[in-house]
């Protein structure tokens, strides 16, 4: 068998029938009524939070709230697309760097303010700082975080204005570059970036899957530590009052892409239904109440949806689209 | 007096011509093997974008590779236990080689190139003794088999050359299957896995053994730092809820250093570690777990759990040029790198490849 190995050089591929589904028909629908509205919108609410900022700081600070609010809240319906024109230029980390396991992000805050360092003044010079004090998350600590709040206005409000043009600048820019070729890269896959619409939809798949992932490790796992050590404030967007709030968005944000992708099959989104009546009937924003047995196992019974969710989508979405998982998984080597 | 034509050949052997290197084969960054949507597999070479750059077909489903150090030349080991290895013209795809095992032997999907790429040297199995061996192979002259010595343990399963690039270190993974019974592990009450240090000859230098509380703790795999720091991944034979610590740093002549990161993440990885990469510069060290889908991180100086990406069905690991790439069944290909502390990802590519267990850089 050795002796009649064929040798074959790049780009030799046959179509393979994958599934059922008609994936060329699928990735245009997910770019037109899942990723272009998600970053349209995030374009939209970032440019009015770098309005309102500069004109509402310090005199009001719930208008201010409400709009940061507003666009995070555009943020988490498109967080999970990660790839493409979000990861050109560490776009996406200068929005959302999260989470800061070394916590850089209150330091190098602190540290600007302190100096009241030039770069708080100068829009540009700012997009050279670290990713750490850039984006949503540093935003809450100055929003919501007793240890900034009392900082004096005039500091504190050019650091947020810079930044909100900062955040405001970056989800145009990724906007553009979706609008001004990468959909249509997406769509033809026929180029390198996707050079069959399976990729294409494997992208889109994985994006789903380690979407999910990331809300029931991360979201949920990080502030729920172990059942002896449960650790409330390493929640996501504590401060604010989001975590649950972002669960919740980001299931959504997901749900609409696995309807999309599996053509609304009923099974796929049974994992979500579910997931989402959970959430709903958590009182508990920000997971303090993981400190209590009761809190605790109601964010495991969440945890535990959502990892069926991603099963399910194992079982029923990626054979529709021809994906098989589980190969290193079962290998055992 | 050599005559001209046996002193070219010698110094092609030798990878001394300039012209035939892996700039000729495309410059891969990596080498992995994987499945392709048709069901056959293939050995790929990959770009530093995550591209593919040529692909060469395999009759089987691989394991790992090893990338001659010069040469645009590789050998794809089959699958566990195997009995047959190629070796690759990456320029041309054809076969310069076909290695096969010594009767008795089975490849353990690992192999090792001396420094100036003349031997390879190959962790097998000696079945019917249950004993390991590294088998010596000339490179140089159709990778004819020229030799073989003990791997001082049982069940050989990777094995490196040293940065000093005079000695080697096996990992003894200290299982005993046998032929007859496939996969199956035979001696798992009594199995005693071992790092060994050994000189090109197959002289044992330095043995290390962990405590026998982790005598059912498979060393497997190995990733080895420009300066001597061994990292070696286990594999958990033992009651899967004990979730002891899977990765390993070692130095030669100090004790072994076992990493475990925090409870719930080490549960994470179920026992189970697939692939470790080591870049002693940068102080990283990362380990994967495709049955948890999880890449762990820790500073390899102070032994810190830096975090966890979340990747399904990851395996491959590899360092290059200070970027950790990672491939994973699902088909990416991905790079990330260290910003405000944290392995962040750069590149992400998805391809319709099932990529296979390990990603092998090219240096």
């Amino acid at each position: 068998m050795w002796k009649y190995c064929l040798v074959l050089f790049c780009l030799l591929s046959s179509p393979v029938l994958a599934g059922e589904a008609d994936i060329a028909a699928i990735i245009p629908k997910v770019v037109h009524q899942h990723i272009l509205p998600g970053y349209e919108r995030l374009a939209a609410t970032t440019a009015t939070l770098a309005d309102v900022v500069p004109a509402s700081c310090g005199r009001d600070p719930e208008a201010v709230k409400g709009a940061y609010n507003k666009a995070f809240d555009a943020w988490m319906m498109v967080s999970h697309l990660r790839f493409g024109p979000s990861e050109q230029k560490n776009r996406a980390f200068a929005l959302a760097f999260w989470p800061d396991t070394r916590g850089f992000t209150p330091k190098t805050l602190a540290s600007l303010l302190r100096d009241d360092d030039p770069v708080i003044h100068d829009a540009e010079k700012f997009r050279t700082v670290s990713i750490a004090a850039r984006g949503f998350y540093p935003m809450e600590f100055l929003l919501y975080d007793d240890a900034f709040t009392g900082n004096p206005a005039a500091n504190r409000c050019a650091l947020l204005t810079v930044m909100a043009k900062d955040m405001a600048e970056n989800a145009a820019a990724i906007l553009k570059d979706w609008q001004g070729g990468y959909a249509e890269l997406m769509i033809k896959a026929d180029n390198d970036t996707y050079r069959e619409p399976e990729e294409a939809v494997r992208q889109l798949y994985t994006a789903l899957t380690t979407g999910l992932q990331f809300t029931a490790q991360t979201r949920l796992g990080r502030p729920m530590g172990s059942y002896s050590k449960p650790r409330p404030s390493r929640a996501e967007a504590w401060r604010s009052g989001r975590s649950l709030r972002h669960v919740l968005l980001s299931l959504e944000a997901n749900r609409q892409l696995a309807s999309l992708l599996s053509e609304e099959d009923a099974d796929v989104d049974r994992g979500f239904d579910r997931a989402i009546r959970i959430v709903e009937g958590i009182d508990d924003p920000s997971f303090a109440g993981v400190a209590t047995v009761q809190g605790r196992v109601r964010l495991e019974a969440l945890q535990g949806a959502i990892t069926l969710t991603n099963d399910l989508l194992a079982e029923y979405l990626a054979p529709r689209l021809g994906i098989t998982a589980g190969f290193n998984a079962l290998d055992g080597d | 007096m050599p005559d001209r034509r046996s002193f070219l050949t010698g110094l092609f052997a030798l990878g001394l011509c300039p012209s035939v290197t892996w700039a000729d084969a495309g410059s891969p960054a990596f080498l992995s093997a994987a499945r392709k949507p048709d069901g056959t597999y293939a050995l790929f070479g990959i770009s530093e974008q995550g591209r593919t750059i040529f692909e060469i077909a395999l009759p089987g489903r691989g394991h790992a590779a090893a990338a001659h150090p010069h040469r645009p030349e590789a050998v794809a080991f089959a699958r566990r236990p195997g009995n047959f290895a190629l070796a690759l013209d990456c320029r041309t795809g054809e076969t310069i080689g076909e290695l096969h095992s010594p009767k008795g032997h089975h490849f353990q999907g690992h192999g090792a190139f001396s420094e100036d790429g003349s031997l390879l040297y190959t962790a097998e199995n000696d079945y019917d003794y249950a004993r390991g061996v590294i088998g010596v192979w000339d490179a140089a002259h159709g990778y004819k088999r020229i030799g073989e010595f003990a791997s001082h343990g049982v069940g050989p399963h990777d094995v490196k050359l040293m940065p000093d690039k005079q000695h080697l270190v096996i990992a003894n993974g200290g299982i005993e299957t046998h032929p007859d019974s496939g996969r199956e592990k035979l001696n798992i009450p009594t199995m005693k896995p071992s790092l060994a240090y050994v000189t090109l000859k197959g002289e044992l230098l330095e043995m290390v053994e962990l405590p026998h509380a982790m005598h059912k703790n498979s060393i497997r795999h190995l990733s080895v730092g420009e300066d001597g720091l061994v990292a070696f991944a286990m594999q958990w034979e033992g009651d899967i809820s004990d979730s002891p610590a899977m990765l390993g740093l070692h130095r030669r002549g100090e004790d072994p250093r076992l990493l475990l990161a925090p409870e719930d993440e080490q549960r994470e990885l179920k026992g189970y570690v697939g692939s470790v990469a080591l870049d002693s510069e940068q102080k990283l060290l990362a380990a994967s777990s495709p049955r948890g889908g999880v890449v762990h991180q820790f500073d390899s100086d102070t032994g810190e759990f830096l975090g966890a990406i979340h990747e399904e069905d990851v395996c491959g690991l590899a360092v290059r040029d200070h970027k950790l790439a990672r491939t994973s069944g699902m088909g990416i290909v991905c790079f990330s790198e260290e910003m405000a502390g944290t392995q962040m990802d750069k590149t992400r590519v998805t391809h319709r490849y099932q990529w296979d267990n390990h990603l092998v850089p090219i240096s």
